[in-house]
């Protein structure tokens, strides 16, 4: 039996390995192939990294932790570190590619000289499955080709029209068997489908049908295509040929004429995102805005439904009250339901023109002959339809944890109070919030943290609207820290402002360090956790 | 004398029976509005009630049946990949906690601090750096990068291994040590010791932990939303913003089936494992 346990082990460890092994040979070739360093070197330390430890019997712990930590370290820390890198970057829409990547971009990028020569065409027709037509273009005297037309469609697969000695008898085209020479009415009727097609020549010339004569050779023009753009490594500038300048780089773009051409680069520019941050005036506001209201929402979030959670344990920590259980049952609904759901269903609720809000409030608007508000359009209505649906969401853990606190604080203390003298009140304030207070302000602390990343309710209750006018960037009154970051990164529809958006998740990875902190050295977490080592 | 016992009692409980009352109608109308509202036979928004007037299937068929709107796809999508996801990242879990929890090795201290620290920031912090990031590995491994089911789980993966295992490292902590010391003595190895004694025995934590997760990916909508691009594959959470996006009155009953089939599952979990998962909450903190 032992010996089987032991073939098992060894058995899952070279099936895992060899999984690994296999992922990193094939991995490994594509980083080559992609010229992506990072991901190359990335693979052999991990590589490397695991086969040393499952391999030697030397780091028996490790072979427990490193598949987690592998992980761990893979998309948690590593983003982290990658997101600070970010943030020193321009990295964004229109500078999104590597210089090298944008070279060759740009390298692909052909024009259409003006000069275009004419040229003669006969036409054949070859009957074969289906029709195909068939060019023989006289470029010059010694030049004559012969292949078959084809759509923009077909042209990259096509082959090139060629110059065939066995077509020809002392220069003059014979008709190969199969082909009828296309008269001109004939053409005529066919002009439609000839306008589409063009012989292929070189890659970057093509002939096309101009115009259709009836009484002998078509004529047509030649339509070439050239590099628009060529690099110059040892100037380090772009040669444009199209118009024969020379277009130098000027940061992070090249540059013709004094206009920049997309796409450029992603550089490094230090601290410029940061300066931004805190000195572009319509930024700063906006973000000033944003960061405010950011612990505004997160602190009253805690407050009121702690204070609401806390009343409600007030109200059913009495002795004899009947139907505690469903009450508690009720109470603990909404923090049952996905954020998500909640979040979108009172978006529903609130809905100005039709939500269940604003039909109940129909009454006292009629009564006070007040306009009914039109939830989350307004700044005000907004904030508070926010803090409101917080607190709905909030409340019931608040309801649970002081539920759990108030029935461990010994109750001789409150009934010893009660003999010396002091009211209910006295007793509350003096005695049972203060012991409430030890057991519970961490989980507090870790509520404001929570809502102070809290996203997904925002997102989707009021999408951070109504927005800010006159702001360099998409954001709204109840935009958080985080959901800024979202519309910087991802969905502002001022492209992806991925280097800025770093910046500003750089603060908010500053400020919860901050309050981790805070919570430490006020809850003595750290050394209960030490302590639990 | 019955109105003075009547004066009594609401000064005792009666009081509180009213405000428990008002503020249970607080809790309860907007879920019990949408539930009723599902299976309720009404054409709009604005003439909805509470207690419906007659009882319909048609909106959970509906929800069936448009093309465009991909419900059951989604559903499936969210159980395959928190599924996924929630079961490895209990399995890696476990076997670094029982390294921490078993072995004794220089830096244990220091890792287990490591955790804890890297944990206090959530993962989706560093959105921008994920996107980027799986945006560059789409070019040499497409079957993993942005707008794929294995990347997102490779993200949820590392975004809670960390505090998982420091919570079954906590569980395993528990575990009479003469236990596996008694194995040891008879020749057992440490694979033998956790797959006989550790792992079963740390079955409880396992299932709550598997629970934590899931229902924490389920849940997810800002990682799933800038990973998954492609209809087909989102989540319940990402698809269910567009259909609440359409026209809301006419098309609230279609929503509140959609709201009722998403929140249901979540809500049986939840209640069954209350007790344990707000245990979990009070050491850290996974849902809000």
């Amino acid at each position: 039996m032992i010996y089987l346990s032991m073939t098992l082990s060894k058995i899952l460890r070279y099936i895992f390995l060899a999984v690994f092994n296999a992922l990193i040979v094939y991995a490994f070739p594509l980083t080559l192939a992609y010229e992506s360093w990072f991901f190359l070197s990335l693979i052999i330390v991990i590589g490397l990294l695991v086969n040393f430890v499952y391999f030697t019997e030397k780091f028996q712990p490790m072979k427990w932790i490193l598949p987690g930590m592998i992980f761990m370290l893979s998309f948690v820390v590593f983003p982290a570190v990658y997101n600070t890198f970010v943030s020193f970057t321009n990295w964004s829409t229109g500078h999104i590619l590597t210089k090298t990547q944008a070279i060759s971009v740009l390298e692909d990028r052909v024009y259409t000289p003006e000069n275009q020569k004419g040229i003669e065409f006969d036409i054949y027709i070859l009957q074969d499955i289906d029709l195909s037509f068939y060019y023989v273009a006289y470029l010059n005297d010694q030049n004559i080709l012969f292949g078959k037309a084809v759509s923009d469609d077909e042209i990259f697969s096509s082959s090139l029209a060629t110059h065939e000695p066995s077509l020809f008898n002392n220069g003059e085209f014979v008709t190969p068997d199969g082909f009828t020479l296309l008269t001109g009415k004939e053409q005529i009727a066919n002009s439609s489908s000839l306008q589409e097609l063009s012989l292929v020549i070189d890659k970057n010339t093509r002939a096309q049908l101009y115009k259709i004569s009836v009484f002998g050779a078509s004529t047509g023009r030649l339509s070439s295509t050239s590099q628009l753009y060529k690099y110059d490594d040892v100037n380090d500038t772009l040669i444009n040929n199209a118009t024969n300048t020379v277009c130098p780089v000027v940061k992070d773009n090249f540059e013709c004429e004094g206009k920049e051409i997309e796409p450029g680069w992603r550089v490094f520019v230090g601290g410029e995102n940061y300066r931004k941050l805190f000195s572009s005036q319509r930024i700063r506001g906006p973000l000033n805005v944003v960061a405010k209201w950011t612990f505004q929402f997160a602190l009253l979030s805690v407050l009121l439904s702690f204070a609401v959670g806390l009343f409600l344990s007030m109200i059913l920590n009495k002795n004899g009250l009947r139907f505690q259980r469903i009450y508690r049952a009720i109470f603990i609904l909404p923090y049952a339901i996905p954020a998500f759901v909640s979040a979108l269903v009172w978006k529903g609720l609130l809905n100005p023109d039709y939500g269940l809000i604003n039909s109940w409030l129909g009454p006292i608007y009629e009564l006070v002959d007040a306009e009914p508000i039109k939830w989350l359009t307004t700044k005000e209505s907004a904030r508070t339809a926010v803090l409101l649906v917080n607190t709905w969401l909030g409340f019931p853990y608040m309801f649970l944890i002081t539920t759990g606190a108030l029935q461990s604080i010994p109750r001789e203390l409150i009934e010893a109070a009660k003999v010396d003298g002091a009211s209910g009140l006295q007793s509350f304030w003096r005695i049972t919030f203060p012991l409430l207070m030890v057991s519970i302000s961490p989980l507090l602390i870790g509520s404001f943290a929570f809502n102070f990343n809290n996203f997904t309710l925002i997102f989707l209750l009021s999408g951070g609207g109504p927005p800010i006018v006159g702001s360099d960037v998409s954001v709204g009154w109840t935009d958080i820290l985080i959901s800024f970051t979202y519309k910087l990164a991802i969905s502002g529809g001022r492209g992806n402002l991925f280097g800025l958006a770093s910046s500003v998740t750089i603060i908010i990875f500053a400020l919860v360090l901050i309050i981790s902190a805070i919570s430490f050295r006020y809850t003595k977490r750290l050394e209960r956790v030490y302590g639990n080592i | 004398m019955v109105t003075f016992k009547f004066l009594n009692w609401a000064k005792e409980y009666g009081w509180r029976h009213l405000i428990a009352l008002v503020f249970a109608t607080f809790a309860i109308y907007p879920i019990l509005f949408v539930a009723t509202n599902s299976v309720a036979d009404f054409a709009n928004l604005t003439n909805s009630k509470l207690i419906p007037d007659g009882f319909t299937f048609k909106h959970y068929k509906l929800l069936s049946s448009d093309p465009l709107v991909p419900y059951f796809k989604w559903l499936y999508n969210t159980y395959k990949v928190a599924i996924i996801a929630g079961f490895f990242n209990v399995f890696l879990g476990t076997l670094a906690a029982y390294a921490f929890s078993r072995l004794q090795f220089k830096g244990r201290r220091a890792s287990l601090l490591t955790l804890v620290i890297v944990q206090m920031f959530p993962s989706f912090l560093a959105f921008v750096a994920i996107y980027l990031l799986f945006f560059q590995i789409s070019d040499v491994a497409p079957f993993m990068g942005l707008g794929t089911h294995i990347g997102l789980i490779l993200v949820y993966l590392g975004g809670s291994i960390g505090f998982n295992s420091w919570l079954i490292k906590g569980f395993m902590d528990t575990i009479s040590p003469s236990l596996d010391e008694a194995a040891k003595v008879d020749g057992a190895t440490d694979f033998q010791i956790f797959m006989r004694i550790i792992a079963p025995l740390s079955r409880p934590i396992l299932v709550v932990i598997f629970v934590i997760t899931f229902i924490g990916i389920y849940s997810d909508f800002i990682l799933a939303a800038i990973f998954l691009k492609d209809k087909n594959l989102w989540t319940v959470a990402v698809g269910i913003n567009t259909v609440f996006v359409d026209d809301f009155n006419a098309d609230w009953g279609v929503i509140a089936a959609s709201s009722v089939i998403a929140a249901t599952p979540i809500a049986v979990l939840f209640i069954f494992f209350q007790k344990q998962i707000t245990g979990g909450l009070t050491a850290g903190s996974v849902k809000g």
